[in-house]
């Protein structure tokens, strides 16, 4: 049945008028993707009203163009200026604004855009084969394995900042504390508001973001002057940017990384309210852990692109698991692809693959067109794109503000959300400034719900034996391990190379 | 981006109609609003209702999505909307009645917003693993410990609508909460880790046709699915009288004139082709009240559920 209707949403594609929409989402999700602030749940919850008079394959071709594109265009902004411009593109620019600044952009892009459609692909077809059994490996994760799974999330934040432990811990503990604000998910009480009614739906995400990475990159960029990339040579050799090929080729090179990006960037996209910042980082710090020389992340290796890049698109055909499962959302896009199909008077839900095959598949369809079109026109753009890290900066930046300001506007049209994206922006040019990780403090800030609200769901569940009820599950048991190792594999690798100078 | 810009004039021009104070019905536009994101049921049940009654009145109506503090801010915006006619919104019932017969502080009286009409009304089932050895509400009350339920928030209805009728059937119930939403409360059924769940039984439905549960108890008067157990049928009839509502409401003092143009365009619109082939296609129940009997219904509910107040603030 799967092959059939992938070819007949195939050859949909190629025989309608459709295939103007998918274009048209590919270039709005890339544009979305590199505005920081803006991203690709921002452009299709925009976009719901607009489907509304649109044939349903249609919408689904431009959802899908949209969710496919904007990971990669974010990748964009965050190797060239070191700002996120969606939130999973917050791993990629721990290696990828070294390169840039070392005037390696063009290889950063490159290998950026071969990851992206590389692991958009390992994703969706890891989602082909998955479909028939995909009830079973949905109904396999529970409360526990949720909690287990931020657990191994703040395991990873602990040791991925090397050497900065106790800076790592202050900055992931004031994420947990602004996760905690807002109204208890299992009581309903309103905490930590401060008596602020805006606070009652908790410290949202795009706007802690949004400052965190790209005003406070901003301020410091504003402060420092100049242009992003100090080592670029001078204008009248600029045609000469290369290394775009070399980056895509490094992807091939570096197979394991993406294979192991993919394989993180799916599990994660399959559990719903983890999501892609999540998912790249783990995929980032995971990447890390395993290598022969960590220290040579974090500044300027090809790998620390490679590996969150894949993740961040893989997690589109994970996040899809429980959609053809059940009918539910694995991520906010998949929940605005069901709100969609809604809107146009369909009933998603566990019959979905056979009331709605062939909407399902012309999703799929158009992600998988869409991550590999997105990377083609950022590797023939890329050239130009370099460009912007030989700008002022005093011409970036008021740019940059304005547009990320009004991205946060648009989402939900509330002035509060602007406030607050000032607030974080000082706040991360602050920890810019004192050195304290930026990107633990919003990991903590998304797992911290997760945590506390799948922690009490075990407590009540097993009527408070929650240890118990961890143990009694194979998958949960596997992922403590994997916990214990995260942990502990940095200190015994510190002993062992110890020993061996001694 | 002109996709991206096309929304924000709309809602711009929404916010000009909401000052304007044409005389209605005028050629202004109605704002409708919202109190959730886009893509969820209330804007759904909006967004289907708007063309329907755009072409009943003559008038352009702009779906106005203002999210926000669990839909409070939405009605907010309604309650301090000039009463002209031109803003309307679409509240959670009970929710909000449970909210306020709490003391829990909304940001506005509900009993002071105008009610114009009621489009929807579900009632609820209860649910359990297809293969799960319970068969009625008795069995689930004769495990020998607590029955464990799911549901997404304690002040979410479908929660409330479990903690007051199983006190009132005596049968003592963990209702487990923390869901994402009530699809995941019936994935946690299928899962095995609690052992039923309440939900409105056009949601049940979808899963009990696709053999992954089954339905034991409607929360209704009468028989509604064969074989299966109703309120009446345990002894219980009072318990039929909990359901969710989608009711449209306009700010206070909104001339009664107004107010009955308003409720007879959306019957109309309720009853147009498209509203209908939407509701049969999504399995929405839509039951249409006029603005006199919504407003009993609505005070009729705050009695209802201040009787319960002690039991829904421990």
């Amino acid at each position: 049945m799967g092959i059939e209707a992938l070819f007949g949403a195939v050859f949909d594609m190629l025989t309608g008028g459709s295939i103007l929409f998918l274009v048209a989402g590919v270039f709005l999700g890339l544009c979305f993707g590199v505005i920081p602030g803006l991203g690709g749940t921002t452009a299709l919850a925009l976009l719901i009203p607009v489907t509304y008079g649109m044939q349903p394959l249609d919408a689904m071709y431009l959802a899908g163009g949209v969710m496919g594109a904007t990971s990669f265009g974010g990748s964009i902004t965050a190797i060239l200026l070191n700002t996120p411009g969606t939130a999973p593109n917050a791993a990629t620019t721990f290696d990828g604004y070294p390169l840039a600044q070392q005037g390696k952009a063009g290889l950063a892009i490159g290998a950026s855009a071969a990851a992206s459609a590389l692991g958009g692909l390992i994703g969706l077809v890891t989602l082909l084969m998955v479909i028939p059994i995909a009830k079973q490996v949905v109904l396999s994760f529970g409360p526990s394995e949720f909690f287990l799974l931020t657990v191994l999330g703040l395991a990873a934040i602990a040791v991925s900042v090397r050497g900065k432990l106790l800076r790592g811990l202050i900055a992931g503990c004031i994420g947990l504390i602004f996760a905690f604000v807002g109204a208890d998910s299992i009581t309903g009480d309103i905490r930590f508001t401060g008596g602020i009614g805006y606070l009652w739906d908790g410290v949202p995400l795009v706007p802690t973001l949004t400052g965190m990475f790209a005003i406070s990159q901003m301020i410091e960029l504003a402060l420092k002057g100049g242009s992003v990339s100090d080592k670029a040579p001078k204008m009248d050799d600029n045609m000469k940017i290369t290394g775009v090929g070399a980056g895509v080729m490094s992807v091939f090179t570096h197979w394991p990384t993406l294979l192991r990006g993919s394989a993180i960037g799916t599990i994660i996209g399959a559990i719903p309210g983890l999501g892609g910042t999540v998912a790249s980082f783990l995929a980032y710090s995971s990447t890390v852990q395993t290598d022969r020389h960590p220290e040579s992340f974090g500044k300027g290796n090809i790998k620390g692109v490679i590996a969150p890049e894949a993740a961040n698109n893989a997690k589109d055909g994970g996040s899809l698991i429980p959609t053809v499962a059940f009918g539910i959302p694995g991520s906010a896009e998949t929940a605005l692809f069901l709100a969609i199909l809604v809107l146009h008077g369909m009933d998603p839900g566990p019959s979905i693959l056979l009331n709605n095959e062939r909407e399902v598949y012309g999703l799929i369809v158009a992600l998988t067109a869409s991550a590999v079109g997105a990377s083609l026109i950022g590797i023939l753009i890329a050239r130009w794109l370099v460009l912007i890290t030989r700008v002022d900066v005093g011409v970036v930046v008021p740019v940059v503000v304005a547009i990320s300001l009004t991205g946060v506007y648009v989402l939900d049209g509330r002035m509060a959300d602007v406030a607050l994206t000032v607030v974080m922006g000082v706040l991360g040019y602050l920890m810019i400034r004192f050195d304290y990780p930026r990107l633990t403090l919003v990991i903590a800030l998304v797992l911290g719900e997760t945590a506390e609200q799948s922690f009490h769901q075990i407590q009540m569940i097993s009527g408070g034996h929650a240890l118990d009820f961890m143990l009694a599950r194979p998958i949960s048991v596997m992922l403590i391990l994997a916990t214990i190792i995260t942990f502990f594999l940095p200190i015994a690798r510190k002993i062992t190379a110890k020993r061996r100078e001694s | 981006m002109k996709n991206f810009i096309k929304p924000a004039v709309f809602a711009l021009a929404a916010l000009a109609a909401g000052a304007a104070h044409a005389e209605y019905p005028g050629d202004g536009k109605i704002s409708f609003v919202i109190p959730y994101k886009p893509g969820g049921g209330f804007d759904t049940i909006v967004r289907t209702f708007a063309p329907a009654l755009e072409e009943v009145l003559g008038t352009t109506v702009v779906p106005d999505n203002i999210p926000g503090a669990s839909g409070t801010r939405g009605g907010q915006a309604v309650y301090r909307a000039e009463p002209d006619g031109y803003t309307i919104g679409i509240f959670n019932i009970p929710g909000l009645t449970v909210s306020e017969a709490t003391n829990r502080d909304i940001g506005f009286p509900l009993s002071e917003i105008t009610w114009v009409a009621n489009l929807g009304e579900e009632q609820y089932g209860i649910a359990v693993k297809s293969d799960s050895p319970i068969q009625s509400v008795a069995d689930l009350c004769a495990l020998g410990r607590p029955a464990k339920m799911s549901d997404t928030g304690v002040d979410s209805t479908s929660s409330i609508t479990a903690v007051i009728s199983f006190n009132i059937l005596n049968c003592p119930i963990v209702n487990v909460t923390g869901y994402g939403g009530s699809n995941d409360t019936m994935i946690a059924v299928m899962r095995g880790e609690v052992d039923a769940t309440l939900k409105p039984i056009g949601s049940l439905a979808k899963y009990v046709a696709s053999g992954d549960m089954r339905m034991i108890f409607t929360l209704t008067k009468n028989t509604v699915l064969e074989g299966v157990q109703n309120a009446t049928e345990i002894g219980h009839p009072e318990i039929a009288k909990f359901t969710i509502n989608r009711v449209v409401g306009a700010p206070p003092g909104t001339p009664a004139d107004v107010v009955a143009k308003l409720s007879a365009a959306l019957e109309a619109a309720s009853k147009s082709a498209p509203v209908q082939e939407w509701a049969s296609g999504s399995g929405t129940q839509l039951t249409f009240m006029p603005a006199d009997e919504t407003g009993a219904m609505m005070s009729d509910l705050s009695s209802f559920y201040a009787q319960y107040k002690d039991l829904l603030s421990k």
